[in-house]
């Protein structure tokens, strides 16, 4: 952090050249500094600022992965090489990025909207429960079930958010509390389901049946999955729906000022209803993606790690939807460099979790240093 | 026979309410000073790894309680100091804090190997006289940590309504401007209640690792801090009102083995759901109920920034 507030302070901007010539004639002991925000700061310097708290936060988290047990000099090859230059292991990314790139862009959409959405896993599993209800219930004919099992994602999701939003909405229950208690419920009853009357019958272990290969998402060829890019179209999507529809604009004047979006005409209650559903109904896409176009069945704890995932990509990616497929990937890349490291160095899989809180910490107390600077000024000045 | 029952599940209840107690008393001690404490969960989880920590080292469970009181404490100065310094927003930064907690706790007691590694509790502790009650006195026979919950409670709020520095906490949680104007630290009160909140956030955790459970899993708060959350809520930020629904939810989930031991065939996750569906309705009930006076501090959630421009 101490880099980062260099690079905030660096920039003389003294308004008064005799209080400057003061200040410096005052013993170390003596100065003073004021801390005063900033009105604007240019592009450059803001990313450069959040690289350096990214470096920070890599760095300290290189610093826990060598005290864990994995070799310093084997890291950089682990982390980047192995990962993005290796065939089979980009392939193994893009798998992983598909349900990843969904739940960071379901997370951006709502909170666009003010909306604390925490309730991602708990949506996701809904998601990926009413895509395998289709095919345990062989809803359709053969060549229509993966578009219904798609809509029915879909449906589920967004059901599973329309509670919160519209207690947030009418009563104004706190949303962060009723998504997450929301996930636990979905997470117990997804237990209820796959251990009771959904269970495999063939080897009785706790998931659903297989699905068949029709309900599954094709393959593209060279190995990468579809997934991939139902994601890629969604956030084109979202990209479309919050940068250049009028639905975008009305969202940034409810995030700016709801008050003053009301008095302007905008129909802000339909206006988050709509982020706020559609976050859902993404985060179902997201079981649909795990369930549907990774695990060909429905698994108890697949969901795990998604939500707070989906809320760090929207929080790293500031709710921009086509900066947060870039984050997700980052993030997909994380989560594969984790396993191979819980299969070579025996590091448990936990630490992928603590690795992204540490850059999370890194990066929000970076935005610090963005919106403040320290001035120095004389102690007559200051007192 | 249904007699018995009764007194089994009554009997059960404090043993499963302290930990909601304990975590929503932290919480209001850190929210009453506008710090809005989202972290309560990963606190807990640090609270019952440091705890269970130090009872697999030491065996003496005040010495673990002590010590897990200060891991969570240490661990909140980095909430802190993002949240009171560095102005970060409370909530994302809470959030952060659970997720870093979750991450270490995981890791530290996977990589110390301490899961699943039963431990000696603390015993049953009669409170005298009412033990000796025909029928009814098996209720008095808890461990010390129910009993020593109660003046903790009674502490917490005679501080806040009978002395001069809880006036003073409450002012830097309601007006901080206002009492920044008449000479207080806000920071340093602020960073005080949040170091004292998390110690009783992190004794609640350590109370399920050590005295309940006796062992660390992975996440083995399932909850019970964002629970607390809403508890906190619930009672609109009054201990007392905090402890009653924290024995609401202790009869809850005291319920659940009982009505398993009693043979009643109900299905087992619906049964698992319920405290997470209660918390959900009472925070309903909280909206429908609220009347036009608001007990919520007034600047919860809100970094104080002294005389700039915003």
């Amino acid at each position: 952090m101490a880099d980062a507030s260099l690079a905030a302070v660096a920039q003389p901007a003294q308004c008064d050249p005799d209080a400057a010539q003061r200040a410096r004639r005052q013993p170390l002991a003596g100065r003073r500094y004021a801390l005063e925000i900033r009105q604007h700061m240019g592009w450059q310097r803001q990313a450069l600022i959040l690289a350096i708290a990214f470096l920070v936060g890599l760095a300290i988290s290189a610093a826990i992965l060598v005290a864990a047990g994995v070799p310093a000099d084997e890291l950089a090859n682990e982390f980047v090489m192995q990962t993005f230059f290796d065939g089979q292991n980009f392939r193994a990314v893009l798998f992983q990025a598909a349900p990843m790139i969904l739940v960071g862009l379901a997370g951006s959409l709502a909170f666009r909207a003010r909306f604390w959405n925490l309730g991602l896993e708990g949506q996701m599993v809904w998601g990926a429960i009413g895509a395998t209800a289709v095919s345990m219930w062989q809803v359709g004919p053969e060549t229509l079930r993966l578009p219904l099992m798609f809509a029915a994602a879909i449906g589920c999701g967004l059901a599973w958010v329309l509670g919160p939003a519209w207690l947030k909405i009418r009563l104004g229950v706190n949303e962060i509390i009723s998504t997450l208690m929301l996930n636990y419920m979905a997470a117990n009853f997804l237990l209820h389901l796959v251990y009771g009357s959904w269970k495999d019958p063939k080897d009785n272990f706790p998931y659903s049946p297989q699905f068949r290969a029709f309900e599954r998402l094709p393959e593209l060829g060279a190995g990468v999955s579809s997934a991939i890019l139902l994601a890629a179209v969604v956030a084109l999507l979202a990209w479309w729906l919050v940068g250049v529809s009028r639905a975008g604009l009305y969202l940034r004047f409810v995030d700016a000022n709801p008050r003053v979006a009301h008095a302007n005409g905008v129909p802000v209650r339909r206006t988050i209803y709509g982020a706020v559903l559609l976050s859902g109904a993404m985060a179902g896409l997201a079981g649909f993606a795990v369930a549907s176009g990774q695990e060909g069945r429905l698994t108890q704890a697949f969901y795990q790690g998604y939500g707070f995932s989906g809320i760090l990509i929207a929080f790293l990616a500031r709710n921009n939807p086509l900066a947060a497929t870039v984050v997700a990937l980052l993030v997909a890349a994380l989560f594969v460099t984790g396993r191979s490291l819980q299969v070579f160095y025996q590091v448990p899989f936990s630490m992928v979790q603590l690795i992204q809180a540490i850059i999370v910490v890194c990066v929000a107390a970076s935005d610090f240093f963005i919106r403040h600077r320290l001035r120095r000024v004389g102690a007559e000045a200051a007192s | 026979m249904s007699g018995s029952i009764v007194l089994n599940w009554l009997a059960s209840t404090p043993d499963f309410a302290v930990p909601y107690a304990l975590a929503a008393l932290g919480l209001i001690i850190s929210e009453r000073a506008g710090v809005l404490s989202l972290g309560a969960e990963g606190l807990m989880l640090v609270g019952a790894l440091a705890g269970i920590g130090a009872q697999l080292a030491f065996g003496q469970p005040a010495v673990s309680l002590v010590l897990a009181m200060l891991a969570a404490s240490a661990v909140s100065l980095l909430f802190a100091v993002m949240v009171i310094w560095l102005r970060v927003n409370q909530v994302i930064a809470g959030l952060a804090l659970v997720f870093f907690c979750q991450g270490l706790t995981a890791l530290v007691g996977s990589l110390a190997e301490w899961t699943n590694h039963a431990t000696n509790g603390i015993g049953g502790m009669a409170l005298w006289p009412l033990s000796l009650l025909p029928g009814v006195g098996r209720l008095f026979e808890q461990n010390a940590m129910v009993w020593l919950t109660l003046p903790i409670f009674a502490a917490v709020a005679w501080f806040f309504s009978r002395t001069s520095a809880g006036l003073r906490l409450r002012a830097v949680g309601e007006n901080p401007q206002a009492a920044d104007a008449a000479g207080l630290r806000v920071a340093l009160w602020r960073l005080a209640a949040v170091l004292a909140g998390a110690a009783l956030v992190g004794l609640a955790g350590a109370y399920i690792s050590v005295v309940s459970t006796k062992l660390w899993i992975a996440g083995m708060t399932g909850g019970r801090g964002w629970i607390a959350v809403g508890l906190v809520i619930f009672a609109r930020w009054s201990p007392w009102k905090a402890l009653v629904g924290a024995l609401l939810f202790g009869c809850i989930e005291a319920l659940i083995p009982q009505l398993a031991a009693a043979g009643v065939q109900l299905p087992q996750y619906f049964v698992m759901m319920t405290p997470y569906a209660v918390t959900l309705g009472v925070m309903v009930w909280v909206a429908l109920a609220r009347r036009g006076g608001d007990d919520e501090p007034g600047a919860l959630g809100q970094p104080y920034v002294r005389e700039e421009r915003r």
